[in-house]
């Protein structure tokens, strides 16, 4: 897998713990990585007026979106020393507990993976175009709000 | 002239619909106060409006085949 083509960003469903396995696995070949650092957004079940989040199917403006990507992705290796990085993001339903949300950074030491990747993960949250509709055990929704931090 | 409009997120519960065809608009201003007239919920909505995938700040000239998009806030991740 060449590290810098660009890929789709966007992936239909949750993002599965072994898809993530495999990820880590396949840099194994990469020996001048010293220093991973991983993003994982997970579906919370929040309690909004007495209602349980069961779900969160996200839509999205997918030509933008994945422009937005494209462009956050130029910026952190222009001012990071990235060997490598990797964004994943849900659309359509992902249950409460499931992944929504994948930043894989790599890089020769620590801090530019622990900078590059909170950097990353703010970025997609402040300006993808991406919307996540709350849904409840009864079947009814909420559009979810971001608040800082969430 | 007839742009391309899209529509996401909770505005979509207004529009009743995610895309449709506007005509006889000549910039965005002109768009939303059409879109407003006939959805009036939307002037009580937070968005932001991107034409050819830009978001834009002030009024803006449209031709035909543009794609405008409504943005509700993001809450991606």
């Amino acid at each position: 897998m060449k590290e810098k083509k660009k890929h789709t960003v966007l992936v239909e469903g949750p993002i599965t713990a072994a898809f993530i396995a495999d990820s880590i696995q396949k840099h194994s070949s990469k020996t001048n990585i010293g220093a991973h650092d991983i993003f994982l957004g997970q579906v919370r079940n929040d309690l909004i007026s007495g209602k349980t989040v069961v779900a969160i199917e996200y839509s999205a403006y997918s030509e933008m979106a994945e422009e937005k990507f494209h462009a956050i992705r130029e910026a952190a290796f222009a001012k990071y020393n990235l060997v490598c990085m990797h964004i994943y993001h849900s659309t359509g339903m992902v249950k409460a507990g499931e992944i929504c949300l994948f930043v894989f950074v790599s890089t020769k030491h620590r801090k530019d993976a622990f900078d590059a990747c909170r950097e990353i993960t703010e970025q997609i949250k402040a300006l993808a175009p991406v919307w996540g509709k709350e849904i409840f055990e009864d079947e009814t929704y909420t559009w979810k709000e971001l608040n800082n931090g969430n | 002239m007839e742009i391309n409009l899209l529509v996401f997120g909770q505005l979509s519960d207004i529009t009743k619909c995610s895309e449709m065809k506007i005509a006889h608009v000549n910039d965005t201003q002109q768009l939303i106060i059409k879109l407003t007239t006939q959805f009036p919920e939307l002037a009580l909505s937070k968005y932001s409006v991107a034409v050819n995938r830009k978001v834009v700040f002030e009024n803006t000239m449209l031709t035909d085949k543009d794609t405008v998009a409504l943005l509700p806030p993001f809450s991606g991740g």
